[in-house]
């Protein structure tokens, strides 16, 4: 079948589809009900084809959102049938068998029709504060052993059929969730962006009719995917590797989880195999997705052009069934993300060989540093909860330092929330928000400083961490001799104690008056620290980015301590020094 | 008495006068002098012939005020904060909107952390002190200030929207310490909640103080010294005027004062027509910008992000709301690398410019397209002082466009021109259908040099009966600047559930509000107030501004309240939630101080219309061109009517219309097309 397509409609029909998934996504974002929509942006909203081929998604939201939608039609395609569906109905489902993640996140869509036939999906997926079970704010803990105890688990329901909302099913979630009034808002929210997406989508089939839209988009997913094919045609071929760890899953402490990335590069197709990557464990942190190989390529690729089918076709995954990224129903995932920045870096640390000049060293590869602390308000005697995501450093770069106190690669568009936003509604108060000197990993580009959040809590409650981590033994990682960023960590003080202590499970109930500090780690150096420019070490000593001592011993830098300025020629002196026990060292 | 309106660009300064007397319209024109711009309005005066004394009002906007951030030409700047939180300003969210991107850069801080410093004192959420400000540790941060010449200090304290004590004490001590140091508290120019929002609004307003001071003090005076006695008024941001003494303090509302006149005309000219409802369009060299304006009234936007929502400086003043598109007559059209017809966002500028223009431009843009295509005339171009290179033209976009799309050189040129109304008529959606808007229930005014060139097509894209081309469509933000009125916004955090508010407390905001405003506004006679409240479902973090009348207020009548809250909510997103509690966030008032209405002139009465030239213009059909009639503007006559296909030519501008369209020409001159919208 040909279609004539001239490249004016072909342009229309190319900035209408991410207009109408960005669209939702903005009307979504104004009108959801808590914060990990509005402020962490934990959604997404797409439009899919009912053979799970992606038409478009928005962009600015989680990055690792980037995978997974199509899986989820295929699977109520076969559930419900090509058949089962009609205008009005509005399917839920979180369920983890399909796509992996934590039972949180909750995918509302809908069919949409055109002159009897259905065409395609309009579907969001968006971070519910609580599902019920173990899963309040940003999601259970490691030890939530399996989903029963997580939350709720929805497997393709309608909740309404033709219009119709499905009473009883309603209630249910609204009696078997925490903060009721929050997420069925959110559902709403979805709802009217999975609507609006409808609206849209009727006006544009109505103008150009299918034959002309199909055409279009099948041509739109060939660009794309040339795209993508020309930029990994500019790496050399070959196999590319890089491994990384977490210290440990937060149950089997001290046992490191690998993560293993292996890369070939043939012509213009690029695989990515996982195969390498930890089995699946007990702990809670495993997943069932493509995210972490997706968000790497589309980095590596075209960061900047809309998402859609053809960004993902020139790229195989391999990950298979059992590793910890392939994990199999009932294994437990609620925390399913935590270590998919250190895949990613992981991937693109194996081909930075290959693009030495636009690869930064590792950024803090976890997801940022959580704030969480929850409890019930003496003003209203109802439940509050602070929420708020705190960035790390991002690792130097081949021309510049890495910026600092940013989320993860993961994250995207993913906003702290305000100190006075939070001293607002909840009994808590924000000490300090500062970046932790020393932190960014030397480099002739220095890796971005991580941040030390401190809150004094008014009230007795629990606070929430996340104790999988990257410790020493796996910091982000320097590039070409740069050195390590400094790791982060959760610590805390009950009133009458003069000292923090490390805190090392997820759950702490903390009385009124305790302190908690949530630190995060620094960006890994890009290139040898005994490279960088003396004057720019000293204005970061100037800065407080820097401390004296460790312009000395990391960078070979001696700033005089009256003029603040370089001691040049103690520094040539220091630095030659350092050059030749390098060189000894090396022989 | 004469109105006079002077809006400085990158390029040209503008003049357009207004003789209540004779009722006639002056402009002139000169090159805006970088290095002393009050002399280039100077200059502008006398070109004019003007006599300046006579003048009742002089109202000015410049792009001063975003150069000098954008250009990073600002003062030496310090900030005081509270104690814990020397890193917010730095930090911002911590968020990168481009998601996948590697390189991603935040805002690059006007302040380093060096010159940031840290002040012991607490303020809580409610208002509270917790620990108060001992004002002596200001001391040694004075001295500092002193010694490292510091020009301007921004002072940021948490919760001070709530509660500005230290700030003001803060104030006091700077001012004594530091007489000829710029300062700015934060409470002073924003009182609302979250604080790198509002440390980034102050820092802009300090960064930009010293210098915009200075050049409005300055303007004051030397117009004072030619002998100009009467007022200067200075454009803002949100679609008003400020007086000279209130813009020394709030320069930061002075940013985006270019493309707001434009839209106030199109609000004003749209009115006196009998259109309330109007979608302005502006098309210039670069950008294309749409807004608008419900009741005669632009819509405004809380704040916005100059340099861009990703890595720009957040600005917490209102603005009025304007959606821009890289889609201007030297948008450069280009084939992407695999083989896509692109148009813009790159430009040819003013330097190369256009192939046409035959000043080196090598690149195909959206005006050669046009000259292709015969809708601008090779011939005509700027009444025929500029022939245009219509054969340079045809030959880039043939080597460039043409050729690699294996198509005939209309086809290409057709394609081009199209694919910008495209992007244009996103624009124009976004500001109306995405906002809950039905375009068909609006007007639509173009202006800019190439706004009257394709307004009617992106007005049959999105079904908008009525496309309007008012005079002088070249100058028609220095036009609008001639009707603009007086304005001040004023806002409040004052969080509490809107069952549970004390309205008295709001009312007492709220008269806080208007002294303020009689203090800061000289057209104290007309003064109007809107009042608005910020409201928003328990839970949700993002409000809708819901104007409501003080008597609603002083009432508390609650339900009235919520019942307009669930009807915008409906309106702007399709949905709402009537048995959700709502609270309030902030309170609003925007006080208007009325500048007495320009009766717009009726035209000359003669010539209604001459026969038109006709020459041959590809519209519709890029195969087949059209013997196109080509009507001279000035010689169209009140009640003149004419049918599509047609050109209508003036001094800057060219407006195309389409078969099916009608056009009839308004007793004060505006050409008012009626779109045909099933041809």
């Amino acid at each position: 079948m040909s279609t004539r397509l001239d490249p004016v409609t072909l342009e229309v029909v190319r900035s209408a589809f991410p207009a109408i998934a960005n669209e939702m996504a903005a009307d979504l974002q104004r009108t959801s009900y808590n914060m990990m929509i509005y402020e962490v942006r934990d959604f997404c909203t797409a439009v899919v084809k009912p053979n799970g081929e992606l038409v478009s998604q928005n962009v600015g939201g989680v990055s690792h959102f980037v995978a997974d939608l199509g899986v989820v039609i295929e699977d109520g395609m076969e559930k419900i049938g090509a058949d089962g569906f009609q205008p009005g109905d509005v399917i839920i489902t979180n369920h983890q068998r399909v796509a992996g993640q934590h039972l949180n996140n909750i995918v509302i869509y809908t069919p949409f029709f055109f002159e009897g036939e259905l065409i395609f999906f309009s579907m969001v997926r968006a971070h519910w504060i609580d599902v019920g079970g173990m899963s309040t704010g940003f999601g259970g803990g490691p030890d939530v052993a399996d989903p029963w105890m997580e939350g709720l688990q929805f497997d393709q329901l309608k909740i309404y059929e033709a219009g119709e909302r499905n009473e009883t099913l309603y209630k249910l979630i609204h009696d078997n969730i925490r903060f009721p009034e929050s997420s069925l808002g959110d559902m709403r929210s979805q709802i009217a962006a999975c609507r609006l997406a409808t609206r849209r989508l009727e006006e544009l089939f109505e103008k150009f009719g299918p034959g002309v839209i199909h055409a279009a988009l099948d041509r739109i997913f060939d660009e794309t995917e040339r795209k993508c094919r020309n930029v990994v045609t500019g790496i050399a071929d070959g196999v590319y590797e890089a491994e990384a760890f977490l210290t440990d899953d937060g149950i089997e402490i001290g046992e490191p989880i690998r993560i293993h990335a292996k890369v070939t590069v043939a012509g213009s197709g690029m695989t990515i195999d996982l195969s390498g990557c930890a089995d699946a464990r007990r702990a809670a942190i495993n997943s069932r997705t493509l995210a972490g190989a997706r968000v790497a390529y589309k980095a590596l690729t075209a960061p900047t052009e809309p998402v859609n089918e053809g960004s993902f076709r020139a790229v195989d995954v391999v990950i298979p069934e059992g590793n910890i990224m392939m994990a199999v129903y009932p294994a437990p995932m609620c925390m399913w993300s935590i270590i998919v920045p250190t895949v990613v870096d992981t991937v693109i640390r194996a081909v930075a060989p290959g693009m030495k000049d636009t690869i930064p060293a590792a950024h803090y590869g976890l997801l940022g540093g959580p704030v969480v602390f929850t409890g019930i308000h003496p003003k209203t005697g109802k439940r509050f909860i602070v929420q708020s995501i705190e960035g790390g450093g991002w690792g130097g770069r081949p021309h510049e330092n890495g910026e600092s106190a940013t989320v993860s690669v993961c994250q995207g568009d993913v906003r702290n929330a305000t100190i006075e936003g939070i001293e607002l509604k909840c009994p808590v108060i924000i000490e300090e928000r500062t970046l932790r000197t020393d932190s960014g990993g030397a480099g002739r580009y220095r890796g971005g400083l991580g941040m030390q959040t401190t809150v004094e809590v008014l009230v007795d409650g629990t606070w929430i961490c996340e104790p999988p981590k990257r410790g020493e033994i796996c910091p982000a990682w320097g590039l070409w001799e740069g050195k390590p960023g400094k790791v982060g960590e959760f610590l805390y003080r009950t009133p009458g104690e003069e000292e923090f202590s490390l805190a090392d499970t997820p759950r702490n109930l903390l009385p009124k008056n305790s302190q908690l500090i949530v630190r995060t780690g620094g960006g890994g150096g890009w290139g040898n620290p005994l490279e960088r420019e003396a004057v720019l070490v000293a204005d970061d000593v100037k800065e407080g980015y820097v401390s004296a001592g460790a312009a000395r011993d990391d960078y070979g830098v001696v700033i005089d301590d009256a003029t603040q300025e370089v001691d040049r020629p103690a520094t040539e002196e220091l630095r030659s020094k350092r050059r030749a026990a390098a060189r000894t060292a090396a022989e | 008495m004469t109105l006079l309106a002077v809006d400085i660009g990158g390029t040209f300064t503008d003049l357009m006068a207004f003789d209540e007397v004779s009722e006639g319209f002056y402009q002139a024109k000169s090159l805006t002098t970088p290095h002393d711009l009050a002399q280039g309005i100077l200059d502008c005066i006398h070109k004019s012939g003007l006599e300046i004394g006579g003048a009742g009002d002089v109202i000015h906007g410049t792009t001063q005020a975003i150069n000098t951030l954008i250009e990073r030409k600002g003062a030496k700047t310090a900030l005081l904060v509270t104690k814990g939180t020397r890193d917010v300003y730095t930090i911002g969210r911590g968020n990168r909107p481009e998601s996948y991107n590697l390189l991603f850069h935040r805002h690059r801080p006007l302040v380093p952390r060096s010159l940031t410093f840290e002040v012991e004192e607490r303020i809580l959420a409610g208002g509270d002190v917790r620990d108060q400000m001992d004002p002596a540790q200001l001391d040694p941060i004075c001295d500092r200030l002193k010694s490292l010449d510091i020009e301007a200090v921004a002072v940021c304290f948490l919760h001070a929207y709530a509660n500005p004590l230290h700030e003001q004490l803060a104030g006091e001590v700077l001012a004594q310490r530091l007489p000829d140091i710029y300062v700015s508290l934060s409470h002073e120019i924003l009182r609302e909640y979250r604080e790198f929002e509002r440390t980034s609004t102050t820092v802009v307003n300090a960064y930009i103080g010293p210098r915009m001071s200075g050049y409005v003090q300055g303007l004051e005076q030397r117009l004072h010294d030619i002998g100009f006695k009467g007022d200067l008024s200075i454009m803002q941001s949100n679609g008003g005027v400020m007086a000279p003494d209130v813009a020394v303090k709030k320069p930061v509302n002075m940013m985006e004062s270019g493309p707001v006149g434009g839209i106030i005309a199109s609000a004003e000219v749209g009115g006196a027509l009998g259109y309330d409802d109007v979608i302005s369009f502006d098309m210039g060299g670069t950008t294309a910008k749409a807004s608008l304006i419900r009741d005669r009234q632009a819509t405004t936007a809380e704040g916005y992000y100059v340099g861009g929502y990703a890595s720009g400086d957040p600005v917490m003043a209102p603005v009025v709301d304007v959606v821009e598109v890289g889609a201007g007559g030297g948008s450069i059209a280009w084939i992407d690398d695999v083989g896509a017809l692109k148009v813009g966002p790159q430009s040819s500028g003013a330097d190369p410019g256009p192939i046409c223009y035959a000043g080196g431009g090598r690149e195909p843009t959206i005006t050669d397209a046009n000259v292709i295509l015969g809708r601008v005339g090779a011939s005509d171009f700027l009444g025929g002082e500029m022939p245009l290179d219509l054969e340079g033209a045809i030959a880039g976009t043939k080597e460039k466009v043409a050729g690699p799309l294996g198509m005939d050189v209309y086809e290409a040129a057709q394609a081009i021109v199209r694919i910008a109304i495209t992007k244009m008529s996103l624009a124009v959606r976004e500001v109306s259908v995405e906002k809950g808007y039905d375009p068909r229930d609006f007007a639509m005014f173009a202006s800019g040099g190439a706004g009257p060139l394709h307004a009617v097509a992106i007005a049959r894209e999105l079904h908008i009966p009525t496309v309007i081309i008012p005079r002088f469509p070249a100058h028609f933000s220095a036009l609008g600047m001639l009707m603009a009125d007086e304005r001040q916004d004023f806002i409040q955090t004052c969080l509490a559930g809107l069952e549970q508010v004390d309205f008295s407390v709001l009312e007492r905001i709220h008269d806080e509000m208007v002294e303020q405003a009689k203090a800061e506004l000289k057209l104290g006679d007309n003064m109007e107030f809107q009042v608005k409240l910020d409201l928003r479902y328990v839970g949700q973090e993002f409000t809708l501004s819901v104007p409501v009348s003080l008597d609603l207020i002083k009432a508390g009548d609650v339900e009235a309240i919520r019942k307009a809250y669930d009807e915008l909510h409906e309106l702007r997103y399709a949905h709402h939630a009537a048995d959700e509690p709502v609270e309030v966030v902030n309170l609003r008032l925007v006080a208007t101080g009325r500048r007495p209405a320009l009766a717009l002139p009726r035209i000359g009465a003669d010539g209604s219309g001459m026969e038109p030239k006709r020459r041959q213009v590809y519209l519709d059909d890029p195969t087949a061109p059209v013997a196109c009639p080509v009507h001279e503007r000035t010689a169209l006559g009140p009640g003149f009517e004419f049918e599509g296909p047609a050109l209508v030519q003036e001094y800057a501008s060219t407006t195309v219309m389409f078969a099916g369209d009608r056009c009839r020409v308004a007793e004060t001159g505006e050409l008012i097309v009626s779109v045909g919208l099933d041809a």
